[in-house]
């Protein structure tokens, strides 16, 4: 047992934090929140340039192009980009990608994955509706086959970025007289379908959510993935790899070196303070005792394994860490802590301490909500029975 | 890296927990406890099996493990709440080795076949471990040290002091005229003892270097201990969480007592990794005060809230002594005193929280 990075490891970090230095510039960051996740030309630039040194799709197996390398790198890759918060595809990343390289057919591999890696395509996720949410499996909408086609209907609820997404990773129900869990199924909808409505819903930590409406919405056959009315396993593992990418510590670890760096150049004496530091020493050991968490679940995917209840527990922890750390760090920087990005110069570190606080809820309840991860736990963790 | 223990690591470990359940019953250590000993017995056989050289090499007659080999012996035994002096042992032993001169090598010789034992005596009244008040005179130490563990069955004590105004450690022979030994009751109830050394005759062996490094390498094994008891406590809560009924189902069934099981793992698995991790940076050599105190700080936090729950799920069945949940409560809130309380560990932390942090 050794917790020891080699040293391959920690020369692909600083390789990537030189080359991230080189790309992250105020343009890019602009593009990025102005257009809430699309990629514009800097963004697309920036994927390309990240594709070109293989890093995309260093982790995949040669069969889908990719480089087979160790998956601890991609863990290092996703560490590294939540850190600075650069834009790399994020869940179309780091959850549908993974996904179709386990279940989509070839075809559809060759169709989405280059894309994926350079960029070019970004999919929303359309699980939840208005009347499924944690229960997710009583979800409603509908596809039936017609020829050649899939024609769905229904409302999805929560679609983040279908506005500017090229595709809706779509779960629907194809048999409604199958057991739940067994009658449902995974399309890919481009979101230029005709019959496809988005309706924008405005959130207090900016921009916005939105909900899909889909009238007689017609897709390919070849656009479903994996096998018909087997869709809740794929949903599972996207879901999976979804929570992955909740439990990074890199956005984490930022927030608290900015608030250390602020307080060290801008407020020194409240720096000086021994209350202070305590309170930052437990924010520091907060952090460790998250980080060896999303370390364990990476080297079990690394070791080719599926972690369930070691990944709840990761993603329990970096979601309620987020709310305490932006909380924390608020009550540590007093009645400026709650000045926004809008007050300019005089809201410390750009006013991300306010704004993760109100982005917070979303990660725990997101993903499946943290009481569900801890039934997880309990259950195929520590094999409590539930009934 | 590798987070998996490597084959040895594995096969020690169920070696040695399948041994302790087989030849070392609850009922056993109860009685150790009310005599306020240690379990000589089972040192004995330790002994000869060739565990308590374990973490030392194989010039010194040890079996050349790690200190996360060390971790692994010291949590089975924590987890089956044994009385055996096994991180003392490990601790001081580290420390004679590293002074590397043939007295210290055939002490250490002699407590690894068990015929000697040299313990660490360490706090004083302020209860930190860098404010060191007593001083070594003319190869002499004269007063007290507050809480020393299996400090009555030692044969030395390795004894932190000041010397030309620096602090350090030094090796007393425990059957010096000048040396006695106070038992007290702690919470624990393992062996402690005040110790008063009264113009003691006593050896110097390192330098602030060495007591830093003494003072790691037991606050992770310390950490291990602690989160070796909330193990126990969580398995054995898991047990009774899956028998017990009310109200018609088993209490595993409703959602509260689940989540609180999942809150314990969580506590859990957070300071278990800490603790391997900060033994697997000592292996290699890496390890900062801070990360050591932060793990220790994790384990000291999170114990009395695990241990707690426990009990509130195991209800008035809990606290009664015919049932074994009371050990894990006992030993884990001692561990979690032990070489650092929390607090301590944060203060430790907070020294350097100025300086920027490198996650990797």
């Amino acid at each position: 047992m050794d917790f020891v990075w080699e040293p391959e490891y920690a020369a692909f970090r600083a390789e990537l934090r030189e080359f991230i230095r080189e790309w992250r510039t105020p343009e890019l960051f602009r593009e990025y929140a102005e257009r809430y996740g699309a990629p514009g030309p800097r963004i697309r630039a920036f994927h390309r340039a990240l594709d070109e040194r293989g890093w995309m799709r260093m982790c995949w197996p040669a069969s889908v192009g990719g480089g087979g390398r160790s998956l601890l790198f991609h863990y290092l890759f996703v560490e590294e980009m939540e850190y600075w918060g650069m834009p790399y595809g994020n869940l179309t990343f780091t959850s549908v990608a993974p996904t179709l390289a386990a279940f989509g057919s070839e075809a559809q591999q060759r169709e989405y994955l280059p894309g994926i890696y350079r960029g070019e395509l970004v999919f929303a996720l359309g699980y939840s509706e208005p009347n499924a949410g944690t229960d997710l499996a009583s979800l409603r909408t509908r596809a039936v086959r017609v020829g050649d086609e899939w024609v769905v209907n229904g409302q999805k609820i929560w679609t983040s970025l279908a506005d500017v997404a090229t595709h809706v990773w779509l779960a629907v129900r194809t048999d409604p007289d199958a057991p739940k869990h067994a009658g449902i199924s995974l399309l890919i909808v481009p979101t230029d379908a005709p019959g496809l409505a988005i309706r924008p819903l405005p959130t207090m930590y900016g921009g916005h959510t939105n909900e899909t409406f889909y009238d007689d919405v017609r897709v390919p056959v070849g656009n479903l993935v994996g096998e018909v009315n087997r869709g809740w396993p794929i949903i599972m593992h996207a879901l999976n790899h979804e929570r992955v990418g909740l439990a990074a510590t890199g956005a984490l670890a930022r927030l608290y070196d900015e608030l250390v760096a602020h307080l060290r150049e801008a407020e020194p004496a409240r720096l000086a303070d021994p209350v202070v530091r305590r309170r930052l020493a437990e924010l520091w050991l907060r952090l460790r005792e998250h980080r060896v968490l999303a370390l364990q679940n990476a080297w079990l995917i690394a070791k080719g394994q599926t972690p369930i209840a070691e990944a709840s527990l990761a993603k329990i922890s970096a979601t309620e860490l987020r709310t305490e750390l932006a909380n924390a760090a608020m009550d540590l920087l007093g009645r400026r802590g709650g000045l926004s990005a809008e007050s300019g110069a005089r809201a410390p570190f750009g006013g991300r301490a306010e704004w993760t606080f109100r982005l917070s809820p979303i990660f725990r309840f997101g993903g499946g909500t943290n009481e569900v991860q801890r039934d997880i736990v309990a259950g195929a963790g520590l094999g409590l029975r539930g009934r | 890296m590798n987070l998996d223990p490597t084959q040895t690591q594995a096969l020690l470990r169920e070696t040695l927990r399948g041994y302790l359940e087989r030849e070392l019953p609850f009922d056993r250590i109860r009685a150790l406890e009310r005599e306020g000993a240690s379990d000589a017995a089972l040192w004995r056989e330790m002994a000869a099996h060739g565990w308590l050289g374990l973490a030392f090499a194989e010039r010194h007659g040890g079996g050349g493990g790690s200190l996360v080999d060390a971790g692994i012996l010291v949590a089975e035994l924590a987890r089956r709440a044994a009385i055996v002096p096994i991180l003392e042992l490990v601790v001081a032993g580290r420390a004679l080795e590293a002074r590397g001169d043939a007295a210290g090598a055939a002490l250490l010789g002699r407590a690894i076949a068990g015929e000697a034992l040299v313990v660490p005596a360490l706090l004083e009244a302020s209860d930190r471990f860098d404010a060191v008040a007593l001083e070594l005179r003319g190869g002499r130490l004269d007063g007290e040290k507050a809480y020393v563990d299996h400090g009555r069955e030692a044969t030395h004590h390795l004894v932190s002091v000041r010397a030309d105004g620096a602090p350090g450690l030094c090796l007393v022979d425990a059957s010096d005229p000048g040396v006695r030994c106070e038992p007290l009751r702690s919470i624990g109830r393992t062996p402690v003892c005040a110790v008063r050394y009264a113009g003691a005759r006593a050896e110097r062996v390192c330098g602030p270097e060495g007591l830093a490094a003494l003072v790691r390498t037991g606050r992770a094994l310390a950490a291990v201990q602690c989160v070796a008891s909330m193990e126990a406590a969580l398995d054995a809560t898991v047990r009774y969480a899956g028998v017990r009924e009310q109200f018609g189902r088993p209490l595993s069934a409703f959602q509260a007592v689940r989540h609180h099981c999942a809150n314990m793992a969580l506590r859990v698995a957070s300071a278990r990794l800490l603790a391997f991790e900060a033994l697997s940076a000592l292996d290699a050599g890496v390890a900062s005060d801070a990360q050591i105190a932060l793990a220790k700080a994790s384990a000291s936090r999170a114990a009395p809230e695990v241990l707690m729950l426990a009990h509130q799920i195991h209800g008035g069945n809990g606290v009664i002594e015919e049932n074994d949940l009371y050990f894990h409560t006992l030993r884990g809130k001692e561990r979690s005193l032990a070489w650092g309380t929390a607090e301590e560990c944060l203060a430790v932390a907070a020294d350097t929280v100025s300086e920027p942090v490198e996650w990797l």
